[in-house]
């Protein structure tokens, strides 16, 4: 009785009190968190960092907290990027939601429909293509409409990975949508897509807000897209990192800065959507 | 053919408005087809053109191909991806699944932990790219000054600066970026498991190893399956980090395809020759693709 019960506590970890055992896992894991964290914690210090102290060999630990990398960048203009990057991962999420909600709902209620498998893997395909693929024809493309250095421009091309990862994703949310539910929302009169939009919408909401920030996560860190279509009126916070290595050196602190602001809305969305990230960033294959 | 859905014991028939289904996916169908499909089939034409100089030229056939496959810098690209996602994915793997057995262990403040180790996999993998540029910077970096120049492996200069190191030193960055993800992953996957089989093991007095061994492994098995896949497409296709720390260098030993692809067209201007090796990749990815999708929907019931 007491091994089967210590077994299947272990496994589905109920916490029972008064367990050493427990004790040192949960050393270990802290342990382990605070040392994937260092590096990240690491680059902010850097931020804050007089030069002497950044280069100094011992590492100092210690030291006055400097704002002289804040003062260069605020004249160069990085804070348009923040904007910028505010701007386009905002607008490509919300085309992202409008567009596909309704086809992930598609996919994962009706299961029997012709062409689902292909159309679906069609989807997965456009997710999993590496962006390099696509690069040369979006940069030929733009050059001659005129699409390059315009935030529509990056919209358009945030939609080719976020657009089939938000499908993909929330229609496994779907999935766990109870099937009765819309039978008797059609019951009680309402038309099909009333059933959808005042019935199950409702429901799907986490699920939405969940995917849907997570693609916003995805064009705020994108860089090989901003990069090469963006240009001086368009460019990203990411894109800000490489022109601060400079011919006179590497700006160091500069770009920690932008490493900082780069990772507070990651740090923020991490706090309160970790029961979804899982299930998210398996591509739906989990269930957090 | 779909097939026979337990989990939902199949959805019933509505086939009296089976134009309905198509009507709400048509916006996404339409717009991936147009901004994926089009710019795809767009660059399998070029592929069959001479574009040098960024100028769409003459049909050529196949001759961008066959100079790719002569590219011994195409070859060099491919064996970097080899070594890079073999050495990466099985010891995240490997160090995930540890990591997911300790997670399920009494752990005190679990709901606090988990949501640091999400970090990495969700920063911006340009960022992870600059913070490691920091810490293995030479001479003051901090990994560089206090581990590698004290246990004599490199002095003085970045491990991304040596041509044999450079690529190892790639591959530390993705453990470290990604080995939490499998971590939470696994974990994820391990609460899910029916809780009767190791009831059954524990009345038969099979021990942690065992049950590990024949119990969770084997029910983990198409997860891991498809996750081992997920990341293996993830690997091949990174870019920002190694655009960051190395540019494929020094020389090309850390030069992945996409960093390949990328001098092609924007180095050396030959839009034909990188447009070939887009095509190469992508009709490696659709055959990934595959297997990942006919996993997951097969043997996990999933989608």
């Amino acid at each position: 009785m007491t091994s089967l019960e210590t077994d299947i506590t272990a496994l589905k970890s109920r916490p029972k009190r008064h367990d050493h055992h427990g004790l040192a896992s949960t050393a270990l894991v802290i342990g382990y968190v605070f040392l994937i964290l260092f590096p990240v914690m690491w680059m902010w210090s850097l931020a804050f960092k007089p030069e002497d102290v950044m280069f100094a060999r011992p590492t100092v630990w210690f030291f006055t907290p400097t704002f002289e990398h804040f003062q260069y960048m605020l004249p160069t203009g990085y804070h348009e990027h923040l904007l910028n990057s505010l701007i386009i991962s905002t607008l490509s999420t919300a085309l992202v939601v409008v567009i596909g909600t309704p086809a992930a709902y598609a996919f994962a209620r009706f299961r029997d429909m012709k062409f689902r498998d292909d159309l679906f893997l069609f989807v997965l395909a456009t997710r999993m293509a590496p962006p390099v693929c696509l690069i040369i024809p979006y940069y030929l493309i733009y050059a001659k409409i005129g699409l390059l250095d315009t935030y529509l421009g990056l919209t358009i091309a945030y939609l080719t990975f976020n657009l089939s990862f938000y499908v993909w994703v929330l229609s496994s949310f779907c999935r766990d949508l109870p099937l009765e539910l819309e039978e008797a929302a059609r019951m009680d009169g309402y038309s099909r897509i009333g059933a959808f939009s005042k019935v199950l919408l409702p429901l799907l909401r986490p699920g939405i807000t969940a995917t849907g920030v997570l693609c916003f996560i995805f064009a705020w860190n994108e860089f090989m897209f901003a990069f090469l279509l963006g240009g001086q009126n368009v460019k990203t916070l990411p894109v800000g990192i490489p022109s601060l290595i400079t011919t006179q050196g590497v700006r160091w602190g500069e770009m920690a800065i932008i490493g900082m602001v780069g990772t507070i809305p990651v740090m923020i969305v991490v706090f309160f959507l970790q029961r979804h990230i899982v299930r998210g960033l398996a591509m739906g294959a989990v269930k957090g | 053919m779909p097939l026979p859905d337990p989990s939902t014991g199949g959805p019933p028939n509505h086939s009296d408005s089976s134009w309905y289904p198509y009507f709400l996916i048509a916006p996404t169908m339409i717009t991936l087809t147009v901004v994926a499909l089009l710019p795809f089939l767009y660059m399998a034409f070029i592929s069959l053109h001479d574009a040098r100089y960024g100028q769409v030229g003459d049909f050529v056939g196949l001759q961008n191909f066959t100079s790719l496959l002569s590219d011994a810098r195409f070859w060099n690209s491919m064996w970097v991806a080899f070594v890079f996602v073999s050495i990466a994915v099985p010891i995240e793997f490997m160090l995930g699944l540890i990591g997911a057995l300790f997670l399920s262990q009494n752990i005190r403040g679990r709901n606090i932990i988990i949501p640091f180790m999400f970090i990495p996999s969700m920063m911006a993998p340009i960022i992870v790219g600059l913070v490691w540029k920091m810490m293995l910077a030479g001479s003051w970096g901090f990994v560089s000054f206090n581990i590698l120049e004290r246990f004599n492996i490199l002095t003085g200069s970045s491990i991304f600066a040596s041509p044999d190191l450079a690529l190892y030193g790639i591959i530390f960055v993705d453990i470290w970026n990604w080995t939490p993800f499998m971590v939470l992953t696994f974990y994820a996957g391990m609460q899910a498991l029916p809780v009767n089989p190791y009831r059954a093991a524990a009345v038969d007095g099979a021990n942690q190893v065992q049950i590990f061994f024949r119990l969770t492994l084997p029910m983990l098995a198409p997860l891991l399956a498809v996750i081992g896949l997920l990341r293996l497409i993830d690997a091949f296709k990174v870019y920002d980090t190694i655009y960051i720390l190395t540019n494929g260098g020094p020389g090309t030993s850390t030069e992945s395809p996409s960093i390949l692809g990328y001098k092609y067209t924007f180095d050396f201007w030959d839009i034909g020759q990188a447009s070939a090796l887009a095509v190469v990749i992508w009709l490696l990815f659709f055959v990934f693709c595959n297997v990942f999708y006919q996993i997951a929907k097969r043997r996990l019931n999933l989608f």
